[in-house]
C-alpha cells in the first residue's frame, strides 16, 4: 500500500482538535453548590453511562470522518500482485515524426524504414499500430498483427511542413493505452528536436505499462540558418514602393556573411548581404518592393544553401491594386453626405478607395458585384431589382454600410436589409440637448482607432430593430447607434443616424475620419488578410455554418483543396503545407495567402539525453531497467471509497451530533 | 392582592426588613377579615352589672343611657408573652435555587414575626447561631427593640456549618423565661439529634416551633443531567445523576422531614414545614395558633 500525495499525511494532525474540544467540554461543567449533601450519593446510573457511550462514539466518528478524508485526499492505493496486462500481449507502437524537420536530409524515409523493419520483427501474436505525429497526431490504422498492414500504414506516411508536438504524442498514446487496456511498447522515431518537448515535463508522463523505445534518425545538432521571418506590406498601391524586413537566424551556426535575396513572382529585385552572428540573428531590409498589378508571390531567400534548404526561404504575398471602388447611394436632395464621406475616405493617409456617388435612379445597370462594399445613406428605397442584387452580392460575402435617416424612418423599414426603424430619437440643436456616444465597442475595427468619438453630438437617432445585431456603440440614452449585422457570408454595418451633419456633428469631429477609413477597410475585407500564415494554422472562409456562396481553395500545388459541398458549407480550412494559398470568392474578391513553417523546427538541437532518460522513467512498465517481461501490476486506487465512507460517517456523525444538540437544548431549556 | 404581597418573590424586591415586616403581616391580617387588632389585650370580651368598687371609667355610659343600668365592659385580660427566635446562619442555608435564599426567607420570617411581637406588646429577642452563637439580643419590649432586632437580622452573616448541641447548651442560659422558641433553620442533621438538643427547652415550660425552611429544589430537585454538586457547608463534591435525585433522594428527604415532623409531635414541639418558592402566611398562621394558645 502506498500514497500518492503522502505529505498530506501530515493533516492527521487535525485529530488533535476534536480530541481537546471533546475533553475540553467534559471539564468545561462546572460544579454546582448545594446546600447539603447529606441525602446524595455518588452513583453512576445507566443513563450517564449511555451518555458517555453515545459521546465517545460522537468522538470516535468525528476521528474516523478526519482519517478518512485525510487517507483520501492523500491518494492511497494497493498494488496487487496480478497484473494488469500480461507483457506478451503488449501492443507495439511506431511513431514516426513527419514535421517539417524531418525533411531534412532524408531523415523521414530512414524514420520509415527503421519503423518498418521494426515492425515487420513482431511476431505473429503481436499487435502493433502505426502513428504518425507533427501538427496534429495522426493513427494510421487499428492495431493489427498484419505485417502487411503496418507496412502500408508506415507507407501512407507524409510528410508535412507542421511542426511536431511530443506533448501531443503522449496524449495520444495514453488515448491508445486506454482504449488497448494493455501495455503500450512504444517506439519513436523521430530527430528528436528539443523545440518539440512541451512547456512542463509532466505532460511527457507516459501511460502505466508503456515502454518507451527512442529511435533517433539524427545525431547531434545540425548548423542551421534560417529566414526566421519577414515584415512586408499585404497591399500596394499604385506607384507605391514597399518596405520589407526580414530577420535571419543561425541555430548552431559559427558567424557568417550571408547573401539575401528578395524574389517577386520568381525573379530576384534585390540582394544584401549581412553579418549572422554565432548562433544569433540579423535583419535585413529591402526598401524598394514594387509588384504589377494583382496578387504577387515573394519571398526572402538567403542564397548560401546549407544542410536544410527548406527553410531558407520565407514566403509573403503582396498585392498591387487600383484604388478600390466604394458605392455610394444616396438621396438627390442629400447632397452634404457624399461630400463628407468622401473627404473623409481620401483624407486617411492609407486610403485605397474611391467613392462613386449615385442616386436610386441612378442605378440601372450598375453591376454592384465590383464594389468594394455599398453605402446605403439615408436612403427611402431603391430600385426593386438593384435591391434584390445588392442582397445577392452581401450574402456571397459582400458587405454595406447603411445610415438611417428620417427619409429611411418615413417607410419605417431600411431597403434592402428590411431592418424596421421603430423610433426616432430626436433632440433640439436650440436647446442645446443632444446625446453623445456613452459606450464604444473598442475591439471593433470601425471605432480602434476612432478616438472615442468625443466631442460628438447625435441630435437624432433612429431605434433599430435587429435583434442578432452586434451593438457597437450607444448614445447616452442607451439607444445603440452603430451596429454590425450578419447577412449571408456578408455583412452590413448599421449606422442609425446619417452623414449630413443635420443629424449628428460626426462629419465635423476629427474621429470621423479613423472611424470611416477603418469602416471602409473592415468592410472591404482588408483588415481580416492575415497575408503571412503558419503552417496548421486555421483559414476562416466564413463566420456561419450552412449553405452560403461558394468559396473555392487551391492548396500551393494548385489542387482544390475543398470538394463542392464543403465549398458551399466549410467555415474554414487548416493550412497544412507550406506555399501558397488562393483563395477565390463568389463575390469576385480573391486572396493570395503565403503559408510557412514553424521556424522553431529550424531549430535541430536534440533533447539531452538525461531528459531523454527521465522520459523513458515516466513509464509504469520501467522500459529502461531492461525488464523484457516484467508485469506490470496496475495499483489499485481507493481514495474515493474512503471518499465514500467518509460521507456515511460525516452522515452519521451529523445525525448523533443533532441528537446531542436536542438533549442540550432540552437540558438548556 | 395578600397573596401578592406575601409573595417571597415581591418581598425580595422590597429593600427594608421592616417594610417587608410590615407588608407581610398587614397583607397576612387583611387576609383573615379580621381588625388588625386582633388578639391584642384592649379586645372588647363582655358586659358584667356593676358591683361597689368598680372603676366608674370602665361603666358603658351609652348603655346607661338607655337602661339606666350600670353595666362595665369587659376586655381580654392582658397576657403577655416572649418570643426568643434562633436563626441558623450556617453555609447552607445561603443556599437558593430562585431570586430567594434560605436566608433572605428566614430574615423576611423572623421581621414579620418580630414586626407582630411588637404590635402585640411581646417582648421579642433574638439569637443567631451556626456551629456557636454568632449574635444574641435579650428578649424586651422596650421602644426600640424592633430596629434593634431588624437591625440584627439585616447584619446576620453567614457562617461555616450547623451544630446544634453546642449553640443549644450554650443559649439554655439566656431563657430565663418560659416563652416561645421559633428555631427557624434547614436541619441538616439526623432529626433525633436535632429534637434531643430541643426537648430540655420545651421541658422549662417553652413553646417551641420549628420552622424548616427548604427550598424547592432541595423538596423536589429537578436535574436533567448528570452534575457535580459541591456541598456548600464541607465544599465536598459529588457526582449525581437524574436517575437519583428523581428517586433515592426525594425518598430520603421526605423521609427526614417526616421523621422531623412525627418526632416533634411526639415531643409536643410545633413542626412547620417552610417552602421559601411559597409565601409566608403559612408560617405566621402557625405562630399566630401558638400564640393565642398561650393567652
Amino acid at each position: 500500500m502506498g500514497f500518492t500525495a503522502p505529505w498530506l499525511l501530515a493533516g492527521l494532525a487535525a485529530l488533535s482538535l476534536p480530541l481537546w474540544l471533546h475533553l475540553l467540554k467534559r471539564h468545561k461543567t462546572p460544579p454546582e453548590p448545594f446546600s447539603s449533601l447529606m441525602f446524595f450519593e455518588q452513583r453512576e446510573q445507566s443513563s450517564v453511562r449511555q451518555h458517555r457511550l453515545d459521546f465517545l462514539l460522537l468522538l470516535s466518528l468525528r476521528l474516523l470522518l478526519l482519517v478518512l478524508l485525510v487517507l483520501a485526499f492523500a491518494g492511497p492505493y494497493w498494488k496487487s500482485g496480478a497484473p494488469l496486462a500480461r507483457t506478451e500481449r503488449k501492443l507495439t507502437v511506431a511513431a514516426i515524426d513527419n514535421s517539417f524537420s524531418m525533411r531534412q536530409g532524408g531523415r523521414l524515409e530512414q524514420a520509415k524504414r527503421e519503423a518498418a523493419a521494426l515492425l515487420s520483427r513482431l511476431g505473429p501474436e503481436s499487435q502493433g499500430q502505426v502513428v504518425a505525429f507533427a501538427g496534429q497526431v495522426q493513427l494510421m490504422g487499428e492495431p493489427t498483427s498484419d505485417a502487411t498492414a503496418l507496412r502500408a500504414a508506415v507507407q501512407a506516411i507524409r510528410q508535412e511542413d507542421t511542426r511536431g508536438s511530443f506533448g501531443d504524442l503522449v496524449r495520444a498514446l495514453r488515448s491508445i493505452a486506454q482504449s488497448a487496456r494493455t501495455g503500450l511498447d512504444v517506439h519513436v522515431f523521430s530527430d528528436f528536436q528539443k523545440t518539440a518537448m512541451p512547456a512542463g515535463f509532466a505532460e511527457l508522463s507516459l501511460p502505466p505499462g508503456a515502454v518507451l523505445t527512442p529511435h533517433p534518425v539524427a545525431e547531434g545538432r545540425l548548423p542551421n540558418w534560417a529566414v526566421e521571418s519577414v515584415s512586408a506590406p499585404h497591399r500596394l498601391e499604385q506607384n507605391q514602393k514597399g518596405r520589407v524586413q526580414a530577420v535571419i537566424a543561425g541555430y548552431g551556426t559559427p558567424e557568417a556573411e550571408l547573401k539575401v535575396s528578395l524574389l517577386v513572382r520568381g525573379a530576384a529585385v534585390e540582394s544584401k548581404s549581412v553579418r549572422v552572428p554565432e548562433s544569433g540573428r540579423a535583419s535585413v531590409e529591402f526598401s524598394s518592393l514594387t509588384v504589377p498589378h494583382g496578387w504577387s508571390r515573394a519571398e526572402v531567400r538567403i542564397e548560401k544553401r546549407d544542410e536544410f534548404p527548406e527553410d531558407d526561404r520565407f514566403l509573403f504575398a503582396v498585392e498591387h491594386s487600383d484604388p478600390m471602388p466604394v458605392l455610394f447611394i444616396h438621396e438627390p436632395r442629400d447632397t452634404r453626405s457624399p461630400i463628407y464621406f468622401r473627404t473623409a475616405l481620401d483624407a486617411a493617409t492609407q486610403s485605397a478607395f474611391t467613392v462613386q456617388a449615385a442616386t436610386p435612379i441612378q442605378l440601372g445597370g450598375v453591376e454592384v458585384g465590383r464594389y468594394a462594399f455599398v453605402v446605403l445613406s439615408n436612403v427611402v428605397s431603391l430600385p426593386p431589382d438593384f435591391e434584390q442584387k445588392l442582397r445577392d452580392y452581401v450574402e456571397k460575402g459582400g458587405a454595406a454600410l447603411v445610415a438611417v435617416g428620417a427619409a429611411s424612418a418615413v417607410r419605417g423599414k431600411t431597403p434592402a436589409f428590411g431592418v424596421a426603424v421603430t423610433e426616432s430619437r430626436y433632440a433640439g440643436r436650440e436647446g442645446e440637448r443632444f446625446q453623445a456616444a456613452e459606450w464604444l465597442d473598442q475591439t471593433h475595427p470601425s471605432i480602434r482607432r476612432a478616438n472615442r468619438w468625443e466631442g460628438v453630438r447625435f441630435y437624432q437617432v433612429f431605434r433599430l430593430e435587429a435583434p442578432e445585431a452586434r451593438v457597437l456603440a450607444r448614445v447616452t440614452d442607451q439607444t445603440p447607434v452603430l451596429m454590425e449585422k450578419a447577412e449571408g457570408d456578408g455583412k452590413v454595418i448599421l449606422f442609425a443616424s446619417t452623414f449630413d451633419n443635420i443629424a449628428n456633428d460626426f462629419p465635423l469631429h476629427a474621429s470621423f475620419v479613423p472611424f470611416v477609413e477603418q469602416t471602409a477597410r473592415y468592410l472591404a475585407g482588408l483588415e481580416e488578410s492575415a497575408g503571412v500564415l503558419t503552417a496548421g494554422a486555421y483559414y476562416e472562409l466564413r463566420r456561419t455554418g450552412g449553405k452560403g456562396a461558394s468559396v473555392e481553395v487551391l492548396d500551393p500545388g494548385g489542387r482544390r483543396m475543398l470538394d463542392l459541398r464543403q465549398a458551399a458549407t466549410a467555415t474554414g480550412v487548416t493550412l497544412a503545407q507550406e506555399g501558397f494559398y488562393e483563395v477565390r470568392r463568389a463575390s469576385g474578391r480573391n486572396e493570395l495567402l503565403a503559408v510557412n513553417a514553424d521556424r522553431r523546427e529550424s531549430d535541430f538541437e536534440p533533447i539531452p539525453q538525461e531528459t531523454l532518460a527521465l522520459w523513458r522513467n515516466t513509464g509504469e512498465g520501467e522500459a529502461a531497467a531492461g525488464q523484457s517481461a516484467g508485469a506490470a501490476p496496475k495499483p489499485f486506487e481507493f481514495g474515493w471509497h474512503l471518499l465514500l465512507l467518509a460521507f456515511v460517517a460525516a452522515l452519521a456523525e451529523s445525525i448523533l451530533s443533532g441528537r446531542h444538540l436536542s438533549l442540550r437544548k432540552k437540558e438548556a431549556a | 392582592m395578600s397573596q401578592r404581597l406575601l409573595d417571597p418573590q415581591i418581598l425580595a424586591g422590597i429593600s427594608g426588613l421592616e417594610l417587608v415586616a410590615k407588608t407581610v403581616v398587614d397583607g397576612f391580617i387583611a387576609g383573615l377579615h379580621r381588625s388588625p387588632d386582633f388578639g391584642f389585650s384592649q379586645e372588647f370580651a363582655e358586659y358584667r352589672a356593676y358591683n361597689e368598687g368598680d372603676d366608674l371609667r370602665h361603666v358603658d355610659w351609652n348603655v346607661f343611657a338607655r337602661t339606666e343600668r350600670c353595666y362595665l365592659k369587659r376586655y381580654r385580660g392582658e397576657t403577655n408573652t416572649r418570643l426568643n427566635l434562633l436563626i441558623d446562619a450556617s453555609a447552607s442555608m445561603g443556599y437558593g435555587s430562585h431570586k430567594l435564599r434560605k436566608i433572605d426567607y428566614a430574615r423576611f420570617l423572623a421581621a414579620s414575626l418580630f414586626y407582630m411581637a411588637h404590635h402585640q406588646r411581646d417582648a421579642a429577642g433574638l439569637i443567631v447561631f451556626d456551629d456557636e452563637v454568632r449574635n444574641h439580643l435579650a428578649p424586651s419590649s422596650r421602644h426600640g427593640q424592633l430596629l434593634r432586632l431588624l437591625h440584627a437580622l439585616e447584619r446576620i452573616e453567614l457562617g461555616v456549618r450547623t451544630n446544634f448541641e453546642k449553640p443549644f447548651i450554650h443559649f439554655q442560659q439566656y431563657l430565663f423565661r418560659p416563652g416561645i422558641v421559633a428555631v427557624i433553620s434547614d436541619f441538616y442533621e439526623k432529626p433525633e439529634r436535632i429534637l434531643r438538643t430541643m426537648e430540655p427547652l420545651r421541658f422549662r415550660g417553652n413553646e417551641l416551633i420549628l420552622f424548616h425552611v427548604l427550598d424547592p429544589m432541595e423538596i423536589a430537585p429537578v436535574f436533567r443531567k448528570p452534575v457535580r454538586l459541591v456541598d456548600m457547608e464541607s465544599e465536598e463534591s459529588l457526582d449525581v445523576s437524574p436517575e437519583y435525585v428523581q428517586g433515592e433522594y426525594r425518598a430520603k428527604i421526605g423521609a427526614h422531614i417526616e421523621e422531623l415532623r412525627s418526632g416533634a409531635a411526639r415531643s409536643g414541639l410545633e413542626y412547620c414545614l417552610v417552602d421559601t418558592s411559597r409565601p409566608l402566611d403559612m408560617a405566621l398562621r402557625e405562630f399566630l395558633v401558638l400564640r393565642e394558645g398561650r393567652m
